[in-house]
């Protein structure tokens, strides 16, 4: 047997995670899981899209992220007239020593830390800016091309039941996002916590508990964590699955139009690990790409018509397929 | 702490012990099931050997199980994987497992957080003994249904019973012709040829089919027998005791004559001695024993011996000895020749005495199996005849008996009628029905036929329905009362066997009685 100690401090993570998850409890009244799902795509180094009805919190929730974080902020309220250069940046005609000339003046999006709110009442002209920035982390302006600040972390709200007037996100960009968390509604034990906490006098003043540094060391334990090939397996598989000419399933079959691209099955691993690294294990289980099915892959299905007619959520496929997936290992 | 290979060996045992008790029912599957369908086969097919054939399946599951087990061992990967599903483990000693000779930055935490979290389980309880429920219902069942297929009456049985009897006899019948063979062999003068028919006899009578088929090797070895026997034998017999006769009543010739009463052989030689004392007899003496060879020589049925005995009368009458002594010893060789053809015909008459006792054992279960099978078929045939009737809406009838019979006519009239016939058994009496086995016939029929008209009838017997008494209709042409043949055949065969049996005929005629009856027997079938 090989007795070692590790290398890297994995606890740090935990850690991280726990100070992170604490500090925002204080004003996020429940919504545990939507908290968790959150610091785990952050420390994955992923791009959240947050949806929900009005009033829930989203906002509260990046905003408080990002003073938790000691790291840049930026909001950007996206409306039908918000243009790629309103976020991106552009060039302005300056004047250096009495000579005229262009120079770039950065746009929100050179922050750590971006709150895309109702991200879908952007036209889609604006919303595909985002692209360069989500992927490469890079914004083009022109003729040159700028690197984001690291880490970069969007995310971005959208509301599901004002429709009218907004631009539903191409697929293409969903598909950025690391991860699709749904927001709840608050039990009622927590509206009350809510309005005790803010119809006082004073709201709660959140500290900083990490920085930039911690959660770039963060993410490079995470893809540390080890994964055995049959939980590796399981997880194609499972991404295999969500496509109908693939699938043993009915429901797959017959509701989905498109299942989960490969940046579906480097989402569900990514995240898996960091989840382990939460749960204080030093290798992903199947539990932990189970817990985070949903949130990497509820964006990456798209659904036939019939679903919709029928009812029939992507979570709803999800939870089947996952259940009809095989754990075990094949018999050699 | 334990290592990873420990852990290894403990989840090995553990699953080797669930194996085992899961392959062990497996095997009990397969064991029964094998029993069961060899107890299956024995109530379709006659099978012997069955309870050693069903016997062999267990060792062989056995041994077959004891293979996949030891061949179909998981590996260590799948081995930790399972214990870590089974023990909710999240896939701790898997990975360990899987990464064991890694040396990357989490592996060491990995190893150790594995080996905790398996040092605080059960690792027996990943691989628990346990006995699919299924699967021991289905051993139950086998076991029940092999023990009432073993315990009901099987039906093959009497086939069985008759197979064995019928190589009983086979090997008695060889036996005797065997004992023959050895006293043939065992005599004084032994006979190759009488030997080696009867050692083809007796193989022939061994490898027959059945008793019938080993009668037949019968006959045509009594005949090639008494191909060896020469019909001029009594009157060479008759001569040389006519010769002993009228030698006795001879001073000289005395004890030739008394030799020749005891044997041909000894005859020869005494005849032999007085040939070559005939100089030294008196002239009386010789006239005496002119006149004996001349009376014998009248006597004398066989032509050669009357020549030999006229010609030794004439020349001792006109005293030219030495050609009396030449035809004496003629006479002699002909004794001689007497005493060879005697023995022969010992030989023979021995060989057949023995082919005979065969005769009678074969014969004696040919008949027993021809009545057993008679019997079936007599009662497979009245269930079909009963059908028949109603068919012509003349009455209900059921007939139930084992055996098959083939029976066939067609209804004349208009009606509904049932025929059901129970039973089960084999054919291929002389009698009765041929082969097939047939169990719960039923038949319903309606409509209009031509009635049957195909029927034999008997002079001097009753037609079914009518007594002895009744006046019985007259066929076409005929001027006395007719009975249909299969009632009367029956009986017409056993009072031939019956006489054939009491009578001194030879054994080629009575198998010609009993093919006879054997063929009309299955002529009668075929026009049922």
């Amino acid at each position: 047997m090989i007795a070692e100690e590790p290398r890297i401090d994995a606890t740090k993570v935990t850690e991280l995670a726990q100070a992170l998850e604490a500090e925002l409890a204080r004003l996020i009244v429940g919504q545990k899981e939507l908290v968790r799902d959150t610091v785990i795509a952050l420390i994955a180094g992923g791009h959240v899209l947050l949806e929900g009805v009005p009033g829930l919190g989203k906002t509260v929730l990046v905003r408080s992220l990002g003073q938790v974080l000691s790291m840049s902020f930026a909001r950007v309220q996206f409306t039908p007239d918000l243009m790629p250069a309103d976020i991106v940046g552009t060039n302005v005609i300056g004047e250096t020593d009495g000579r005229r000339e262009f120079r770039y003046q950065a746009g929100p999006l050179f922050a750590n830390l971006v709150l895309a709110d109702e991200i879908n009442r952007a036209t889609p002209k604006t919303q595909s800016a985002l692209l360069e920035a989500m992927q490469e982390r890079t914004v083009t302006v022109g003729t040159q091309t700028r690197s984001l600040p690291s880490p970069f972390f969007v995310l971005a709200t959208q509301n599901p039941i004002e429709l009218e007037g907004t631009y539903p996100l191409p697929e293409a960009q969903l598909d950025r996002f690391f991860f699709k968390i749904l927001v709840p509604f608050p039990s009622e034990h927590d509206l009350l916590e809510i309005a005790r906490r803010t119809t006082g006098e004073s709201t709660p003043q959140l500290e900083p508990v990490a920085d930039g540094g911690a959660v770039l060391a963060a993410q490079r334990i995470a893809r540390e964590v080890p994964i055995a090939e049959h939980v590796l397996a399981y997880a194609a598989r499972v991404i295999a699955a969500t496509h109908p000419d693939r699938s043993e399933l009915d429901s797959v079959r017959r509701y989905v139009r498109w299942g989960a691209s490969p940046r579906g099955m480097q989402t569900l691993v990514l995240a898996g690990k960091v989840r382990a690294l939460l749960e204080g294990r030093y290798n992903v289980a199947f539990d932990d790409l189970n817990a985070v099915a949903r949130p990497a892959l509820r964006h990456r299905i798209f659904l036939q018509f019939e679903a919709e007619a029928d009812g029939i959520t992507t979570d709803r496929l999800i939870s089947e397929l996952l259940e009809h997936t095989v754990k075990e290992p094949a018999r050699d | 702490m334990n290592s990873l290979e420990t852990i290894l060996r403990q989840l090995r045992r553990a699953a080797a012990r669930a194996r085992a008790a899961s392959y062990a029912v497996h095997g009990l599957v397969a064991a029964g099931a094998w029993i069961a369908a060899v107890l299956v086969i024995d109530r379709l097919v006659p099978f012997e050997r069955r309870a050693e054939v069903a016997a062999i399946g267990v060792p062989v599951a056995a041994a077959l199980v004891v293979l996949a087990w030891s061949l179909r061992r998981p590996s260590a990967p799948l081995l930790m994987a399972l214990a870590d599903i089974r023990l909710g483990l999240k896939e701790r000693l898997s990975t360990a497992w899987e990464r064991r000779a890694e040396a990357g930055p989490m592996d060491g935490a990995l190893r150790q957080d594995a080996l905790r979290h398996a040092a605080g389980a059960s690792l027996v309880r990943a691989f628990p003994v346990r006995v699919n429920r299924g699967e021991a219902s289905l051993v139950a069942v086998l076991t029940i249904f092999a023990l009432g297929l073993a315990l009901l009456p099987n039906p093959m049985d009497r086939v069985l019973a008759q197979r064995q009897a019928d190589r009983a006899s086979q090997a008695r019948a060889a036996k005797v012709v065997t004992d023959a063979q050895k006293k043939v062999a065992a005599s004084d003068k032994p006979n190759p040829q009488v030997e080696k028919i009867l050692q083809d006899t007796q193989a022939k009578i061994r490898e027959a089919a059945s008793p019938r088929k080993a009668l037949e090797s019968i006959t045509p070895a009594e005949q090639q027998l008494q191909r060896l026997t020469d019909p001029g034998t009594p009157a060479l017999n008759s001569s040389a005791q006519n010769l002993a006769n009228a030698l006795s009543g001879t001073a000289a010739g005395r004890g030739a004559a008394q030799a020749i009463s005891s044997s041909p052989a000894k005859g020869a030689q005494a005849v032999r001695d007085l040939a070559s004392q005939l100089q030294t007899l008196s002239p009386k003496d010789r006239e005496e024993l002119a006149k004996a060879l001349a009376k014998a020589s009248q006597q004398a049925q066989n032509a050669p011996m009357r020549d030999s005995l006229s010609k030794a009368a004439s020349s001792l009458q006109s005293g030219d000895t030495s050609a009396a002594a030449q035809s004496l010893n003629d006479v002699a060789s002909q004794l001689d020749s007497l005493q060879a053809q005697q023995n022969t015909d010992q030989a023979v008459a021995s060989a057949i005495n023995g082919l005979e006792a065969a005769r009678q054992e074969l014969a004696a279960q040919a008949d027993r199996d021809a009545k057993g099978q008679a019997a079936n078929g007599t009662a497979g045939a009245s269930a079909s005849a009963s059908a028949s009737a109603i068919a012509s809406g003349n009455g209900n009838g059921n007939g139930t008996g084992n055996g098959t019979g083939n029976g066939t006519g067609n209804g004349n009239g208009n009606g509904n009628g049932n025929g059901n016939g129970n039973g089960t058994g084999t054919g291929g009496g002389s009698t009765g029905g041929t082969g097939g086995t047939g169990s719960q016939g039923s038949g319903t029929g309606s409509g209009s036929g031509a009635s049957s008209t195909e029927r034999v009838y008997v002079p001097g017997q009753p037609v079914p329905g009518q007594s002895e008494n009744d006046p019985t209709p007259l066929g076409p042409g005929q001027d006395v009362p007719l009975s249909p043949f299969s009632q009367v055949i029956q009986a017409y065969q056993q009072a031939a066997l019956d006489a054939t049996d009491q009578s001194l005929i030879p054994g080629s005629e009575r198998d010609l009685v009993r093919q006879y009856f054997s063929q009309l027997g299955e002529q009668t079938q075929g026009a049922r």
